[in-house]
């Protein structure tokens, strides 16, 4: 499937000297929703920066349905980048007059898009006057003027209360469902496990991890194992490579196994050296826990 | 094209503190114009002479140089907001490049100039006319190439705002840093320097656009001073404005936004 953005080597040096990003390489296919998760100062806002020309990259490369940025790509993206950007003496009605002229789209989309964020009531009222969510929901309506094929949001619940949340939240789905490309940076776990397909983990400017949210939280599957003879079940895991953790837990272990070594293998090693189980179980992470243990492993210096 | 100046008018018009600036502009213009009738040079009252075609475009213009700081500072103020509501970002995401900002900005000074020189235009017949004994359309015209000396420096003063504007991007100290340049620093340099060499300086050569009434009575008192007449102002201001725009180019080009 052809690739919406594609990111080569992207690095980013504040002039600070902050490293927001080292080379980070990833893509993001036509119609996925795409997770951009990592702890606050990761350098997921910095990454969307660059690839929507407001940041310069200081090396690296990227570019939109396989080609450089111009005017025809930008217009068919739709961005929110941070916070909401408007005219606070406009009001929501103008602001999007204004967008709607950058963007080259007829003003006859306004008022839909209005309706789709509920602010249609609002549209007369001037931006500095607007709640927070409200402020949101119009950056959202900005976003989609145009019926754009991407569309790029970065915190997009933010500032909303837990209605405004779902409301997003259903708005996004429904944007996806009618085929549409979106990126999604946040921190909110959460959220990218409900929405998402895709994921990637940013730390410290650097990709951690980058894939399927499935293929993800299928990774490193914990198994749960009870026997009567714990004590050598314990002595035969521990000599196993591709068992990364044991963990004794009352009369259970748990153990975390490597990738491409599953429960049934596991059972087939220990009957093979005469240890019976009782019971055996598979346990998924959950993303928080998946997560924290990628930010973790990152943390300690390479073995 | 078009759509960029639709654009910069949609976020103009209905901004209160460009028709509030520009209110100012026109009152003091007004008051300096009606005031300077009780002006005593010489133990005489300069009366309603001042008003007579076609001296009164020179003064005019004279008299408006000063309020260009008001333009500039205006400019600034459009420029720095930008910044401040994060719109520059926004619009450069939703469509624009770095090139398009600059050359908005540059339709808005253009903008400004011409309302500003038809404001002069307008007091210049209004005062005039009644106070000249004979009109002809000659005698109206006569010396209202002083109007484009103004127009070209008018563009010049908010040009040089416009790149401060973009340099400092915070509207306080952009407008301090713009009134220290202007007022402070470069006439310093000027007092330092041979007239020679300063006559081309940037705020010289503005200035040189709009010359003080009278001048060759002053210089006859007190030496002659050096300074380009505003024919040969004018194409060293055009030259100052297209620097001041590709620097301010160059250094969005450069900054993040």
């Amino acid at each position: 499937m052809a690739n919406v953005l594609e990111i080569q080597n992207l690095s980013k040096k504040y002039p600070g000297g902050t490293q927001a990003l080292d080379n980070l390489t990833l893509q993001v296919e036509t119609g996925s929703i795409y997770g951009l998760l990592g702890p606050n100062g990761s350098g997921k806002t910095t990454t969307l920066g660059i690839v929507l020309d407001v940041l310069q990259a200081s090396h690296g490369t990227f570019n939109w349905f396989g080609q450089p940025l111009t005017k025809e790509t930008k217009r068919r993206v739709g961005a929110i980048l941070e916070t909401p950007n408007f005219y606070p003496y406009l009001s929501a009605y103008q602001n999007l007059k204004v967008a709607a002229d950058v963007k080259n789209i007829n003003p006859k989309e306004i008022e839909p898009v209005l309706q789709t964020v509920g602010l249609l009531p609002r549209r007369h009222s001037a931006f500095k006057e607007f709640s927070l969510g409200m402020k949101q929901r119009l950056a959202l309506a900005s976003a989609l003027l145009g019926n754009p094929e991407v569309l790029v949001l970065d915190e997009p619940t933010n500032g909303l209360d837990p209605q405004g949340i779902a409301e997003v939240r259903e708005l996004i789905m429904q944007v996806a469902a009618q085929g549409k490309t979106i990126i999604i940076a946040s921190h909110l776990l959460d959220e990218v496990q409900k929405v998402c397909t895709h994921m990637a983990v940013l730390q410290a400017g650097k990709l951690k991890t980058a894939g399927s949210v499935d293929s993800i939280l299928a990774r490193h599957e914990q198994v749960i194992i009870a026997t009567e003879q714990i004590t050598e079940a314990m002595e035969y895991l521990s000599q196993l490579p591709q068992v990364q953790q044991i963990r004794p837990e009352k009369n259970q272990l748990i153990l975390t196994l490597a990738e491409g070594f599953n429960s049934a293998d596991l059972n087939r090693f220990l009957f093979s050296k005469g240890v019976v189980l009782s019971e055996l179980s598979v346990r998924k992470k959950s993303l928080e826990s998946q997560f924290l243990d990628i930010i973790k492993q990152s943390n300690q210096p390479p073995a | 094209m078009t759509s960029l100046i639709l654009i910069e008018f949609r976020k103009l018009l209905p901004y209160r503190t460009f028709w509030v600036i520009l209110f100012i502009y026109l009152t003091l213009l007004l008051l300096f114009v009606y005031g300077s009738s009780n002006i005593t040079i010489n133990g005489q009252q300069a009366g309603s002479d001042i008003y007579q075609f076609p001296g009164i475009w020179q003064k005019l213009t004279y008299i408006a140089s000063y309020f260009n700081l008001l333009l500039g500072i205006l400019l600034i103020i459009l420029i720095t907001d930008e910044y401040t509501f994060r719109t520059f970002r926004q619009q450069v995401i939703d469509g624009l490049f770095r090139s398009d900002l600059v050359l908005a900005k540059l339709f808005v000074v253009v903008f400004i100039g011409l309302v500003a020189t038809s404001v002069l235009a307008i007091l210049g017949l209004g005062f005039g006319i009644p106070n000249t004994s004979q009109v002809s359309v000659s005698l109206l015209l006569s010396g209202s190439m002083h109007l484009v000396y103004y127009f070209v420096q008018a563009l010049g003063y908010m040009s040089i705002a416009v790149l401060f504007g973009f340099l400092i991007r915070k509207n306080g100290l952009a407008i301090i840093c713009f009134l220290l340049y202007t007022k402070v620093i470069e006439p310093l340099i000027h007092w330092r320097l041979p007239d020679d060499t300063d006559k081309f300086f940037p705020m010289k050569v503005l200035s040189s656009l709009t010359p003080m009434p009278g001048q060759a009575v002053l210089d006859s008192i007190t030496g002659p001073t050096i300074s380009l007449s505003p024919q040969e102002a004018v194409l060293p201001a055009i030259a100052y404005i297209a620097v001041f725009y590709l620097l301010a180019y160059l250094l969005l080009k450069l900054r993040d936004l």
